[in-house]
């Protein structure tokens, strides 16, 4: 039962890249999220923070239609994606990567950007290339700019041919960047893409970020979910906070590293934090919040 | 009525024990036993032994081998086999179970004898008393499964909803990871919910054997049937599982009751009678749109945690993925290039019965490549591939015999049958999840072979229907070398296959379906195409087989022979072209071999060796010529390579890669974009 329709509709250029409207999730007894709402600007990034069990990868799972929700909307490009599975949406331009690199052990580092390519533009070559002997070696020189640019701007050239299962977690989360970007998406889905790097190697990560958002022929959108809470403020055009599965706030970066609620859900209760300037950031860089803490 | 609602309490109460033990250890290890018919076939055949065979009475007989026996062989598996499970994906465990479904037969019939027993003694003495309960007759036998399966029950839920034990055994459930750091330790209770678990197979096998003798097929037969009630229960309620069980038990008994005795469909309806369940549990299932998801359903956030990734997959290990990849081309082909210029001129080199088994053997290596494409590319557990092939051979005899088709293309059509099968197979069950595709395939495998087989047209009066070959090739050399032709074609195909965007999509869908999705792939399409075309191949492979024979006997494609084809395929290697040839001529030859030069009851050592190569998966997911494989062309690197450089070869593409780290990558990405 394929629940993606074979003709995809023409998106409404004008809309939001992504929205999610009053979105409910519970699991058991439990409320993930309660009404949910968030809107992605076209070519802006959106950082999505909150402590842990928040719902921040439960809301990037139902943006992403690997979990359906049990209220709400969500929206991509002016067109209604509730009902539609992840397979679908990201034949309609969302990507995401994964805070346990999903990746497939079974191929090469190249591998996972012409699939993810092939499965968003040559779609069907996922049923014909079976038939054809030079399926591999039949590539178009789309693909090959697509892929080899990628490769190259990731820096993963060197290791192209190298068999997934072999690297280490670092450049996984680069591999995932890439296989996400390589189906050239209109909205990429980031869950803590700086888990695990060390702060050169987020910080880099970072301003790759920023380039790609910036020379996209397609004005593509970010949502990074992150721990480091700093990086968020500082990469972000707009913040929002999540806690107990309620958008506690949203707005500029500026706007939300002072709002009350905010630091009380970070800090646990809702005494001010003392500043030492202007620039203090919520949470030091490179850790994990918890309560009544700046920094694990 | 009143009459046939006890009645079927009977057999409805044996599946309840049975499908209680099923969904206990299920819970609490994430284990689908699919021995568990054959464990209460070995406790059953041991309470025989002792009681029949050496004058035991009923009282020591039924406590040694149900009391001391079951729970002991509980330990012994947990302590050797399931242990060593305990983090390996639910493929990797069904595998090894199936192991033990073929080996324990065997192991019971060399140590307790081979005699046919149609009819065993229950726990009543004979002649067994017969009371009237409502003015029903109740013999002591029923009265005794009621009482069983009522202790069963009460026990069961007063000791889990109530004991510290149960507390145990519940927070095991939920996470052992958890439960170990509670100070718990989930060793203890593993073993006592395995002792547990075999008591109940070995009491469900005691009470089954008075209705059903002691005949393996039979046994796992009946536990088949409990699956439907474990599957209805999701694997996870007890009591539903004992409430389905009831039920089924007295569905099939108001049948025999309602429809007519004489008509032949009647047995056959009763016998689907726990198909039908699954049928119905499977179609509530696609129509909610839930995935039961076995991955999900066992253990905690912190068990998944600890899980490796991808180490532990049926067909595919990473260590075998980074050994492949460190290959040159003549590293990667040589070996299976020349297993196939070998297995090619074993028909030049036999002579006359012996060709014709190589005719055989290529046939079998042409089915078995079905479960390349289907375990070994899309990573999920067909149990029902002989069916494919028989419905392959009966299709190509109809068609040659009855319509006069040519009889080549005749087996392309049976192949055509055989894929709508296997795709509309294929969607009922793999939205659900690998586990249920393992219980679906199996259960469509039984239901052909109870329902479609036996139709008298197909079985004529046991002959079965003969098959002329080609013209071109009825001399059994010729036909080996069509056989070997088409293995080659089809292996070819299979080759370019994992080349191929599709195999590609396949191979991501089989690693990581969240990632696949997000990518854009339907995981349960590229399943559905992997599952399909290895229909096709099974359905080419039946009836190049009953072309080989120059028979189709339905009797040829029970579904157990189908599991053993697997054990076999499995030992030697399930992701291999050249491992499928070689399982052909081993499933062939070495029972022909031990049959003209071994003493007879070395024949029963076989399907030990073979259920043994299954289990051996836990270890060796890739097979034991894959594993071989490897340790040669280790053995090769270290002669070459050893002097000049100490490094491992297991090591060097790891290290290699390793090189790679990300605080060296990220300086190189910052250059790039500065």
């Amino acid at each position: 039962m394929m629940s993606a329709p074979t003709r995809i509709a023409e998106p409404d250029v004008n809309a939001p890249a992504l929205v999610a409207d009053g979105v409910t999730v519970r699991f058991g007894g439990l409320m993930a999220l309660s009404g949910v709402s968030l809107e992605v600007g076209a070519a802006s990034i959106t950082g999505l923070v909150g402590p842990n069990g928040a719902g921040k990868s439960t809301l990037l799972g139902v943006l992403s239609g690997l979990l359906r929700p049990d209220a709400g909307h969500v929206g991509l490009r002016g067109q209604d994606v509730t009902a539609i599975s992840a397979q679908g949406r990201a034949r309609r331009g969302l990507a995401r990567t994964f805070q346990q690199p999903e990746l497939f052990m079974g191929l090469s580092v190249r591998d996972h950007l012409v699939l993810a390519y092939r499965a968003r533009m040559e779609r069907r070559r996922l049923w014909r290339d079976m038939f054809d002997p030079r399926s591999l070696v039949r590539t178009s020189p789309a693909e090959n700019e697509r892929v080899d640019g990628l490769l190259d701007v990731l820096k993963l050239t060197s290791v192209a041919k190298a068999p997934v299962a072999a690297l280490p977690l670092g450049v996984l989360r680069l591999v995932e960047v890439g296989r996400a970007l390589a189906g050239d998406p209109r909205v990429l889905l980031l869950d803590e893409p700086l888990s695990g790097l060390d702060m050169k190697a987020s910080e880099n990560l970072l301003s790759v970020f920023r380039r790609i958002v910036a020379q996209s022929d397609h004005q593509l959108s970010l949502v990074i979910v992150e721990h480091d809470v700093a990086a968020v403020l500082a990469l972000s055009d707009t913040v929002v906070v999540l806690n107990f599965g309620e958008c506690i706030a949203a707005g500029r970066p500026d706007e939300v590293r002072n709002d009350p609620a905010v630091r009380a859900a970070y800090l646990g209760d809702s005494e001010p934090v003392r500043r030492s300037g202007p620039e203090t950031p919520l949470v030091g860089h490179g850790g994990q919040t918890s309560p009544g803490g700046v920094r694990t | 009525m009143l009459q046939f609602v006890i009645a079927g309490l009977v057999p409805g109460g044996i599946y309840a024990i049975a499908s209680a033990g099923l969904v206990i250890t299920y819970t609490s290890s994430g284990i689908l036993n699919f021995a568990f018919g054959a464990l209460a076939f070995f406790i059953a055949r041991f309470y025989y032994f002792l009681h029949t065979q050496h004058g035991w009475a009923i009282v020591p007989a039924a406590v040694l081998s149900i009391g001391v026996a079951a729970p002991a062989l509980g330990v012994l598996l947990y302590a050797v086999l399931f242990r060593h499970l305990r983090l390996s994906s639910p493929m990797i465990k069904v595998v090894a179970t199936v192991g033990l479904l073929v080996a324990v037969p065997s192991i019971a019939t060399l140590l307790f004898g081979n005699q046919p027993i149609p009819q065993a003694p229950g726990l009543a003495p004979q002649p067994v008393h017969v009371y009237r309960f409502l003015g029903v007759p109740v013999t002591l036998d029923q009265v005794i499964v009621y009482i069983c399966v009522v202790l069963t029950v009460v026990v069961g839920a007063l000791v889990l909803r109530y004991t510290e034990v149960g507390l145990k055994v519940r927070a095991l459930v939920d996470s052992p990871a958890m439960t170990s750091l509670s100070g718990a330790n989930p060793t203890t209770v593993s073993v006592c919910v395995w002792a547990v678990s075999i008591f109940f197979a070995g009491l469900a096998g005691v009470l089954a054997a008075p209705i059903i003798g002691l005949d393996p097929d039979q046994f796992t037969l009946l536990i088949a049937a409990s699956f439907a009630a474990a599957v209805a229960a999701r694997l996870r309620s007890l009591p539903i599982a004992v409430g389905v069980a009831l039920l089924m038990g007295i569905a099939t008994s108001l049948f025999q009751r309602y429809l007519p005795p004489a008509s032949t469909w009647t047995s056959e309806i009763i016998d689907a009678v726990p198909f039908m369940v699954i049928a119905l549990v499977l179609i509530y299932n696609l129509v909610r749109r839930g995935r039961v998801g076995e991955a999900n359903a066992w253990g905690g956030a912190l068990d998944r945690a600890i899980t490796p990734q991808g180490e532990s997959r049926l067909g595919g290990s990473t260590s075998n993925v980074i050994d492949v990849a460190s290959l040159n081309f003549l590293g990667r082909y040589a070996g299976p290039l020349f297993l196939i210029v070998v297995a090619a001129s074993l028909p030049l080199m036999l002579q006359g019965y012996w060709v014709g088994l190589a005719a055989e053997a290529f046939a079998y290596g042409v089915i078995f490549l079905s479960w390349t494409i289907a375990t070994g590319e899309g990573g999920m557990l067909w149990l029902c591939q002989i069916t494919f092939a028989g419905v392959g051979a009966l299709t190509t005899a109809q068609l040659a015999n009855n319509h006069g088709w040519p009889v080549l293309a005749a087996v392309v059509a049976g192949g055509a049958v055989a894929l709508v099968m296997g795709v509309v197979v294929g969607f009922l069950s793999i939205r659900l999840g690998d586990l249920y595709v393992a219980l679906v395939t199996l259960t469509f495998g039984l239901l052909m072979e109870n329902l479609v087989f036996t139709l008298p047209s197909f079985v004529n009066q046991g002959l079965g229907l003969s098959l002329n070959r080609p013209s071109f090739a009825t001399s059994n050399i010729a036909f080996a070398f069509v056989c070997l032709g088409a293995f080659a074609l089809v292996a070819l195909f299979i080759v370019n296959f994992r080349r191929s965007t599709t195999g590609l999509a396949v191979n991501a869908a089989r690693w990581s379906e969240a990632g696949a999705k997000t990518s854009g792939i339907s995981v349960v399409q590229m399943k559905v195409i992997s599952g399909a075309i290895a229909a096709f191949i099974a359905g080419i492979g039946g009836g190049l087989l009953a072309l080989a024979q120059t028979t189709f006997e339905p009797n040829e494609f029970a579904t157990f022979a189908g599991v053993v084809w697997l054990a076999v395929l499995v030992t030697v290697g399930v992701r291999s072209n050249a491992a499928a040839l070689v399982a052909g001529l081993v499933f062939v030859m070495l029972p022909a071999l031990a049959q003209a030069y071994l003493p007879s009851w070395t024949g029963n050592l076989l399907p030990v060796f073979f259920g043994f190569g299954a289990i051996m998966v836990a270890k060796y997911p890739d097979g034991a010529l894959a594993e071989q494989g490897r340790q040669f062309r280790r053995l090769l690197f270290r002669l070459t390579q050893g002097a000049r450089d100490d490094r491992s070869f297991a090591g060097r593409a790891t290290m290699t890669m390793a090189e790679v780290d990300p605080r060296d990558a990220a300086p190189q990405v910052a250059e790039n974009v500065s």
